[in-house]
């Protein structure tokens, strides 16, 4: 059975080493497909991802609550779709002991709702050995980070994001003339690929994709807890024998790096090597309608980096495209300066 | 002196002050008349409210609008003030049981725009930081915390987190990036406990797992060691003990005046006046002894009222159960003038009007109650209570007031609505209410007074035609 999962930080290992197949949902081809009514400050990807939810009832979705929208949009689930799903409680704290437990238990709630969908207990062997292969192919995605296109390398993590596989292009040739920028936010489904493609054909290079489910979502088991903020020595994987949920926890949470946790220091100090080994000039920073995580970090962002921020805001795909098109040529013109 | 309860101007209250003056008012340090708060602090919006005429709420109202200087005078007085927020009712709990602790909430800020009709211009000032007009009105706090005009800084700030709205969530991390350091601490979605998973029973007879409660314990523990560092002595059991039932007295009485005032046939005190005297119970307005003698001032009132077959808003008026509080204060006044009035509440803090239990050792008492909160669990537990208490309080319309920007607001209208109407038939609207909603009376007015109608046209039998007959008013 397919289980889509809403953000990266509930571990797709997880999922697979109850013998089920995980499902990173941004990535799905029908995901905010077609037009869907949405009622006034409801964000459009929570809405589509109920209406997913409704449409795929002989599959499972694991909503998250790091973001409010996809809370209450979990609430709003209707039809057959009622038992597949499932909300994972992510804690947004990280320093205490009681958040830790917290997801501790919320994978061993998870375990029990994948075994009633037909998965098993993985034994701790097994648990370690898909921890293994996941740990090993986000490590080979960290390692193509600087060297593939950025279409092509959003392709290979949703590949992995799909499958697990990694699957990567040869290195693209370097546009040295381009304008490097940093595509953070929020869910970035394919629907909304354009933007990189707007990004490019507007003079810049997306160096750095720290969308959800973009480089930030590849971590790994190291020696170091957590990895080591810096872009050039990856840390070896630590293979383990075996594992537990405590591990598997340990792990995913000294890792997670995201907007929604409090404070949200974490995310600055990842960014922060990699901005700046990357020679990034501007942060275009991608959110959706009613996303206030993400909206309210754009000042905090210009005044923590001192780089020009520009928002995009997520509508439906059809209409956006040509409002954003304007908007990155402007931010990259303004980028460049004059005579460039 | 015509002391029959009526609404009154402000202006009116300056002749009424003299009145009872004369008749030998006795007032708390902080009385005294209204008007001086449009004079000294601003707060313009008084000139567009009116009021109960009764001394209780001159109390009332005399205690809610002096906080600051309450806050202001305790930091003077060598005492520690605690700014809590987002939790809504738990953590002032245990500050108050320390001697020495004031705790108050900072979130309060986002009725400073409609007290001062925005002449504080602490929106304008949030925009500069980055907190538009996208998010809701509590954006104003983190412009109080910066111009520091409108509260003392807190010595310890904290602030729950995880199933919270988000937009607190990021005007709250804002702040910490202006440089006011925030402890957080989890709140777990609250959710309902698997088959055979140990579970505890929550007040307003809600369940939680055993797994939530004990994070919500471990997490309100650390809090309390903090509190303890800054009292400079323990909040052990005993002392937190004391402080619950200390609090439970608060509730009970608030408990007691919602009874007596929801429940009569005709209100006995307006909605404005009740609407701030709930509002008590989740930090006692920075004072916890004066807010029990409000509260107890308003039972009595209300009481004294009703042994007279007084009122202040007619049986005749629809009853109508309110979700959320208003940002703007006038609306109250407005739905009794528009033909309604309030008969029940969730202000989003039922919680803290819940008794606190008192025979379960006090950490895990307040964990409970702070899990019970209707905004950290389902949207359906909460529409769930509010039609329990819509029967109860033989409402006949539901009104959701939207906070505008706020995140919970795009979700859970519909859901409640929904709910309200399959379980009681309910007529219900959404509506949004800005900090000032002058310009929107016109569309506020038509869309109340269509509900109002709706409901009224539901009390009277149809005839043989199926058109309602004017001739039967009843209920």
């Amino acid at each position: 059975m397919q289980v889509y999962y809403t953000s990266p930080w509930v571990p797709p290992e997880w999922i697979k080493a109850h013998g089920l197949d995980p499902r990173g949902v941004w990535f799905a081809d029908d995901l905010g497909a077609e037009p869907h009514p949405i009622g006034a400050g409801v964000c459009a990807f929570a809405n589509s991802v109920v209406r997913f939810a409704e449409r795929h009832a002989d599959s499972a979705v694991v909503f998250s609550t790091h973001c409010d929208q996809l809370r209450r949009a979990f609430d709003t689930v209707g039809g057959s779709a009622l038992e597949r799903r499932f909300l994972f409680n992510l804690p947004a704290t990280w320093q205490s002991a009681a958040a830790r437990r917290l997801f501790i238990s919320e994978l061993e709630r998870l375990g029990r709702f994948l075994v009633k969908l037909g998965g098993h207990t993985p034994s701790g062997e097994a648990l370690a050995e898909t921890m293994n292969q996941y740990g090993s192919a986000r490590r080979q995605l960290l390692e193509a980070a600087t060297r593939v296109p950025a279409s092509a390398y959003a392709e290979a993590i949703a590949r992995f994001h799909w499958d697990g596989s990694v699957n990567l292009p040869a290195p693209g040739q370097k546009n040295d003339g381009a304008v490097a920028v940093a595509l953070l936010g929020g869910a970035l489904p394919r629907a909304h690929w354009h933007v990189m493609d707007l990004i490019e054909s507007a003079g810049g290079r997306v160096v750095l994709n720290a969308s959800e489910a973009g480089e930030r979502s590849l971590w790994y088991a190291t020696e170091d807890r957590p990895m080591p903020a810096a872009d050039a020595s990856l840390p070896p994987l630590s293979a383990l024998p075996a594992a537990t949920p405590e591990d598997l926890a340990r792990v995913c949470l000294d890792n997670c790096a995201d907007v929604f946790q409090r404070p949200n220091t974490r995310l600055y100090a990842w960014l922060k090597p990699r901005l700046r080994s990357r020679q990034v000039r501007g942060i275009v920073l991608w959110h959706y309608v009613g996303c206030d995580l993400w909206r309210t970090e754009a000042q905090p962002l210009r005044e923590a980096f001192d780089l020009p921020v520009l928002l995009l805001e997520a509508t439906d795909t059809a209409s956006e495209a040509p409002r954003h098109a304007g908007r990155i040529q402007a931010f990259l013109e303004s980028l460049r300066g004059p005579g460039a | 002196m015509n002391d029959a309860p009526r609404k009154i101007t402000l202006g009116e209250w300056e002749q009424r002050y003299e009145e009872l003056h004369r008749a030998g008012l006795r007032e708390p340090a902080y009385g005294g008349r209204l008007g001086r708060h449009v004079l000294l602090d601003s707060d313009l919006r008084l000139r567009n409210l009116r009021f109960d005429n009764s001394p209780a709420a001159l109390r009332l109202w005399n205690l809610l609008l002096t906080e600051n200087q309450r806050l202001a005078q305790a930091r003077a007085q060598g005492e520690k003030l605690v700014g809590t927020m987002k939790d809504l009712g738990t953590v002032p709990v245990m500050a108050y049981s320390l001697p020495g602790l004031r705790a108050f909430y900072p979130d309060g800020a986002w009725w400073t725009p409609c007290l001062m009709e925005c002449s504080d211009g602490l929106l304008h000032q949030a925009d500069t930081l980055g907190l538009d007009s996208s998010l809701c009105p509590v954006r104003a706090m983190a412009a109080a915390f910066q111009n520091g005009e409108h509260f003392p800084r807190p010595d310890l700030l904290v602030c729950s987190t995880g199933a919270v709205c988000d937009d607190f969530s990021a005007i709250a991390q804002r702040l910490e990036k202006m440089g006011f350091p925030i402890e957080w601490w989890e709140m777990p979605r609250r959710r309902t406990p698997e088959p055979g998973e140990a579970a505890c029973v929550l007040p307003g007879g809600l369940s939680a797992p055993e797994v939530q409660v004990a994070c919500v314990r471990d997490e309100l523990e650390r809090i309390g060691t903090l509190l303890s560092g800054l009292a400079g002595r323990p909040l052990d059991a005993v002392t937190l003990a004391a402080g619950i039932r200390q609090a439970n007295k608060i509730r009970r009485v608030l408990a007691a005046l919602r009874r007596t005032v929801y429940g009569s046939p005709a209100a006995p005190l307006p909605a404005l006046e009740m609407l701030v005297a709930e509002m008590l119970a989740i930090h006692f307005c920075s004072d916890r002894e004066e807010a029990l003698g409000v509260l107890t001032d308003l039972l009595a009132e209300a009481e004294s009222r009703l042994r007279r077959g007084e009122h202040v808003i007619a049986e005749e008026a629809v009853r109508v159960f309110w979700v959320n509080p208003v940002a703007d204060l006038r609306v109250m006044n407005l739905l009794e003038d528009w033909g309604g009035r309030i008969c029940g509440s969730d202000y989003m803090f039922t919680h803290a009007l819940d008794l606190i239990p008192e025979d379960l050792p006090p950490p895990e008492a307040l964990a409970r109650t702070a899990l019970a909160d209707p905004m950290v669990g389902s949207a359906l537990d909460r529409a769930r209570r509010i039609a329990a208490e819509c029967r109860t309080s033989r409402a006949e319309a539901v009104v959701v007031s939207r906070i505008p920007g706020a995140s919970h607001c795009a979700w859970e209208g519909d859901i409640i609505r929904g709910v309200v109407r399959e379980e009681l038939g309910l007529p219900g609207i959404e509506l949004e209410v800005p900090p000032i909603s002058d310009s929107l009376l016109p569309t506020l007015s038509s869309r109340v007074q269509a509900l109002l109608e709706t409901a009224r046209s539901r009390r009277m039998p149809a005839d043989a035609f199926g058109r309602a007959s004017p001739l039967s008013g009843a209920t």
